[in-house]
């Protein structure tokens, strides 16, 4: 860190540069969140009734809701994550070289994520159908036995569902890890190709781990996004369904809160959201006590 | 890294794989593209075919002259710029922060921050909803751009965070040498050496605004204001609807967000000296 | 190039800060004068507006050329029209906006259980409708509170009385050697004959994309409500009955369950997305439908679009020669309305005579109001709406799943396919609805 001059001055302009950050997420993360925890104790029907009910909120969830299927769920889906990350580095490497035309590819990349994920998930079930295109071509090569239906089937579905976000976000991992790979130094790949160092060997040995601050924010993030912003992708597939085989928690959110819209269960919906929360925390902590380890080993 | 011979054989591959690849990224662009100049029946009938029944400028020329497209751009652009903009000056100011100055309490703020972004916002919706028309804030830009604050400081804060940490020290000192003073160093060493995330930032937030459905949907209901995406979500009823005229309208709604992405990250991904070694 | 994005960024802000206070006033002020404002939500294209509407300008829309009669009609008073954007969100948007006290006077919703569960909200209107349209309008048991006989009137039965129906393609029954016209298939027997002898043709009999269940809410609980009848169904949501003990259910369920095995359903139904695109397409025989979706039907098979009944389960059902159908959606007056009369006025205004006939011109459905003869409503006689209204608008049951409580609604809902699939056995899935009674 830098000397300790650092006055009141300084300490009162950093003060004032965090306070916006401070009161916007108190009043509208903290005080939501607060209030959602709340109610997810009571009966809250969203604006009115609002009686204390305890825990029964989140026992009639995990003994009468598909509670295991949406676990299941959830564990399949994250492994999008590290499909997307690899991906994504395999395509940042990629890009990093000027082939022809790479100021188009590198332009190009991102437009998943420009476009609506509303169509990108319509036009995965379209072409995952019955009658669609990858069957038409699984028929068409003879492996007729593989042209199921896709969705009909749980793990097929998650499968599929899987394909689709790794899709839609291997652009974005490819864009974040560019970032990263810019600020390398090139004279540190030069001198390892010097030193006799192949390709293989520069880009694990000698680029990863300078960029790995990166890939473990593109992990964090990612893993986060699965949780919680899957919503526009199993709405359009599948609805979480058949029955509830493709649900996960925060899609059941939306089911038990704007589904059918009679009879929320708005305090049941907020003890859901508890549940992910606590998810959420464990797997993240989870995933940076794996960082934390790989880092240590890269330094001995 | 790769090095380089004319003709040879890996670039080749390389080309071919990032063609297929960018093919596949573009693909819905141009299924929408095609779609869009056909009329609802074709459409049902075949969505892949090219249109037959000549093309149906219709759908564009009504989506700007009746559905008054320009007029919801206006509406989501004020939210988008307001969000960015706002979020890179309170971004910027506290990434450096927690980047640089040691401050007592700052790492609380910084993990209070990370666990906000752990909840998702179908959660705090209503509260929000009702806390704002309690202060009278709803129907108005200003609550969307609130809550879309909310949602992307943390993440923005911690793509900056670590961008601005390897920042070297040296160039503050140097600054501070010259007689800057707080604010002066973000102006003229943070932000240009952290040119990288801000950009990111740009890009990324821009295009979640733009592209966000829920939120305005909730909070933004005069219809006066709507923003695009709402609007044309309300295109599809539950059994009729007209997707060809929505394609039309999301195509050209992409618009924006591609000029967006393209200005920026020239900047980034192409005005970086790489490693290709000539 | 640093003091160009300066300048740039601050004349965006000053730029945003302009346009969001003259936003963050509130909008033009109306100013108290004589103007009376009613603010209405109207359901997009499945109620008022039709499906080519929406590309015009809003002031050249039925609806709205609707409401400006009305002003005229009522010097003073202004109607502002919203469209909410997401039909099933409307419903908690319009209890969160009437709360937070920025609710409309009147609002398009849906009938039945979605509408009582917002009885907080709603003003009973008994006392403001006009005798003449309890008499002239068919629906208004479903705008009962409860679907009680003498329960308050939480709004009117809107404009629309959607039907449901199979839609068949002449053109393949014909090949098949049947004439449904003449002789429709009205006993489970006879509609299995006919449906084999389509499949023998190598064409999918009923196309259905069943991952809601659209065949079964449309067809299969006409067999359900045959036989147990709106007031069974009514006791078992409530607890009073029990959904395993109940026959009709059962067996509507059994059969559903043999439709599929028989092969009489596309076997992809419960994922599949392109069913209707087939049907308009040739490549199905029948598909459920209501009357909404003739006029697309009619454009795509022209002559060749039919219209056949659901069968009757068993001769001996409660009710037989029937169909589900009814008013599923409503025009409900907030209780945060400061103008209660004018509101109500203005329903009844939408549901008048005239006003019907000329909603009849945007879309063909056959209205609530039981008054009118084919020709004022422009049928031409013998097309299939004129057979559904002449035949029909007067005798449905109502929509068996619009009587389920929520928490059995979404059982029900989200699982009955399954039992056609034969992931789950009628048995089960009437055991589940019970469980989710009360929930």
């Amino acid at each position: 860190m830098v000397s300790s001059r650092y006055g009141t001055k300084v300490k009162w302009a950093a003060m004032i540069s965090l306070l916006p950050l401070v009161i916007i997420l108190i009043l509208i993360r903290f005080y939501p969140i607060s209030i959602a925890i709340w109610k997810s104790f009571t009966n809250w029907d969203g604006l009115y009734q609002s009686d204390w009910v305890g825990l029964s909120n989140y026992i009639e969830f995990i003994k009468n809701g598909p509670f295991l299927k949406i676990l299941r769920n959830t564990v399949i889906l994250l492994l999008n994550v590290p499909l997307q990350v690899f991906f994504g580095l395999l395509i940042a490497l990629l890009l990093y070289e000027r082939v022809l035309g790479w100021r188009f590819f590198r332009a190009v990349i991102y437009t998943p994520q420009i476009i609506s994920a509303v169509i990108i998930g319509y036009l995965f079930k379209i072409f995952f159908g019955f009658r669609g295109p990858v069957n038409i071509i699984l028929r068409g090569i003879g492996l007729d036995s593989m042209a199921i239906e896709w969705f009909g089937n749980p793990y097929t579905a998650l499968m599929v569902i899987v394909i689709s976000i790794t899709w839609y976000g291997i652009g974005w991992q490819a864009i974040v890890m560019l970032g990263g790979m810019s600020t390398v130094d090139p004279s540190i790949l030069e001198a390892a190709l010097l030193d006799g160092a192949n390709y293989w060997q520069r880009a694990f040995r000698v680029m990863f781990p300078m960029i790995l601050r990166v890939i473990e924010f593109g992990v964090i993030a990612s893993g986060v996004w699965t949780l919680t912003q899957l919503f526009p992708f199993i709405h359009v597939m599948t609805r979480g369904g058949p029955g509830y085989e493709t649900t996960t928690l925060d899609y059941m959110i939306y089911i038990k809160s704007f589904g059918f819209s009679f009879g929320i269960n708005y305090g049941m919906a907020c003890a859901i959201a508890v549940i992910l929360l606590f998810f959420i925390i464990s797997i993240t902590s989870f995933e940076m006590m794996i960082s934390r380890r790989i880092e240590v080993k890269g330094l001995k | 890294m790769i090095v380089q011979r004319r003709y040879d054989p890996k670039r080749v591959m390389v080309f071919i794989i990032l063609s297929i690849i960018v093919v596949s990224f573009i693909y819905p662009l141009y299924f929408m593209l095609i779609n869009s100049f056909k009329t609802r029946t074709e459409y049902y009938i075949n969505p892949f075919s090219l249109p037959k029944e000549g093309l149906q400028i219709n759908n564009y020329i009504t989506m700007i002259s009746q559905f008054r497209l320009l007029n919801l751009f206006k509406n989501t652009l004020i939210i988008s710029l307001g969000t960015v903009i706002l979020l890179l000056i309170i971004g910027i100011l506290s990434s450096y922060v927690f980047a640089k100055i040691p401050l007592k309490g700052k790492m609380i703020i910084f993990l209070a921050a990370l666990m906000t972004m752990f909840v998702p916002s179908q959660v705090t919706i209503i509260p929000l909803y009702v806390g704002f028309s309690k202060v009278g804030l709803v129907n108005t830009y200003f609550s969307v751009i609130l809550a879309y604050l909310a949602l992307f400081l943390p993440e923005a804060i911690l793509l900056m965070t670590a961008n601005f940490k390897s920042i070297p020290d040296e160039l503050l000192e140097a600054a501070e040498i010259d007689g800057c003073n707080y604010f002066q160093k973000i102006w003229y060493v943070v932000i240009p050496m952290g040119r990288n995330a801000i950009f990111l930032a740009i890009i990324f937030y821009f295009i979640m605004s733009w592209n966000d459905l829920f939120t305005p949907m909730i909070l933004l209901t005069k219809m006066e204001k709507r923003t695009v995406m709402v609007a044309l979500a309300a295109l599809m009823g539950r059994y009729s609807g007209s997707p060809t005229f929505q394609f039309a309208g999301l195509l050209l709604s992409a618009i924006p967000a591609l000029i967006v992405y393209f200005i920026f990250q020239k900047r980034i991904i192409q005005g970086m000296s790489f490693g290709a070694i000539k | 190039m640093k003091t160009k994005i300066l300048f740039v960024l601050t004349l965006a802000t000053v730029f945003l800060l302009i346009l969001n206070f003259s936003v963050f006033a509130g909008g033009p002020k109306e100013a108290e004068k004589e103007e009376i404002k009613l603010t209405v939500w109207i359901n997009g294209s499945d109620s008022y507006i039709g499906p080519e509407e929406q590309k015009l300008p809003q002031d050249q829309w039925y609806i709205s050329q609707a409401f400006r009669r009305f002003e005229k009609l009522h010097p003073g008073v202004k109607i502002e029209l919203y469209v909410p954007p997401d039909q099933e969100g409307a419903h908690q948007a319009f209890k969160a906006a009437v709360l937070g006290g920025t609710g409309p006077d009147v609002a398009n919703l849906w009938s039945g259980q979605a509408i009582f569960n917002l009885k907080d909200v709603i003003l009973p209107i008994d006392d403001l409708i006009p005798p003449e349209d309890l008499k002239n309008i068919w629906g208004w048991e479903s705008l009962r509170l409860d679907f009680k006989p003498d329960g308050p009137i939480l709004g009117y039965p809107a404009s629309q009385n959607q039907l449901c129906f199979l839609l068949y393609n002449k053109k393949i029954a014909r090949m098949a050697g049947l004439d449904l016209d003449k002789n429709p298939p009205r006993t489970p027997e006879e509609f299995n004959e006919v449906l084999s002898k389509i499949k023998a043709l190598g064409i999918d009999p009923i196309v259905v994309d069943e991952s809601f269940p659209w065949f079964f809410a449309w067809i299969g609980d006409y067999w359900w409500a045959q036989v147990s009848g709106s007031d069974g169904i009514l006791a078992a949501t409530h607890g009073k009955r029990k959904f395993s003990d109940d026959e009709g259910l059962l067996n509507a369920l059994r059969y559903y369950r043999s439709l599929y095995e028989n092969g009489f359903f596309n076997q992809d139904m419960g994922t599949s997305a392109d069913s209707w695109n087939r049907f308009l397409q040739g490549q199905g025989g029948m598909t459920p439908v209501v009357t909404s979706f003739l006029s697309d039907a009619e454009r795509a098979l022209g002559e060749d679009a039919g219209v056949l009944m659901p069968p009757d389960i068993s001769p001996n059902a409660m009710i037989t020669n029937s169909t589900i159908g009814g008013p599923g959606q409503s025009l409900v007056v907030s209780k945060s309305t400061k103008y209660p009369k004018l509101a109500v006025a203005l329903i009844s205004f939408l549901n008048s005579k005239e006003e019907v006939i000329r909603a009849q011109k945007v879309q063909q459905v056959p209205p609530v109001r039981t008054d009118l003869t084919i020709d004022e409503l422009g049928y031409e006689p013998g097309s299939n709406i004129a057979f559904l209204y002449k035949n029909y608008a007067k005798n449905y049951i109502y929509w068996p799943d619009n009587l389920l409580t929520p928490g059995v609604a979404e059982v029900f809902y989200r699982m009955t396919p399954l039992v056609a699939l034969g992931k789950m056995t009628p048995e089960e899935l009437a055991a589940e609805m019970d469980a989710a009674v009360g929930r």
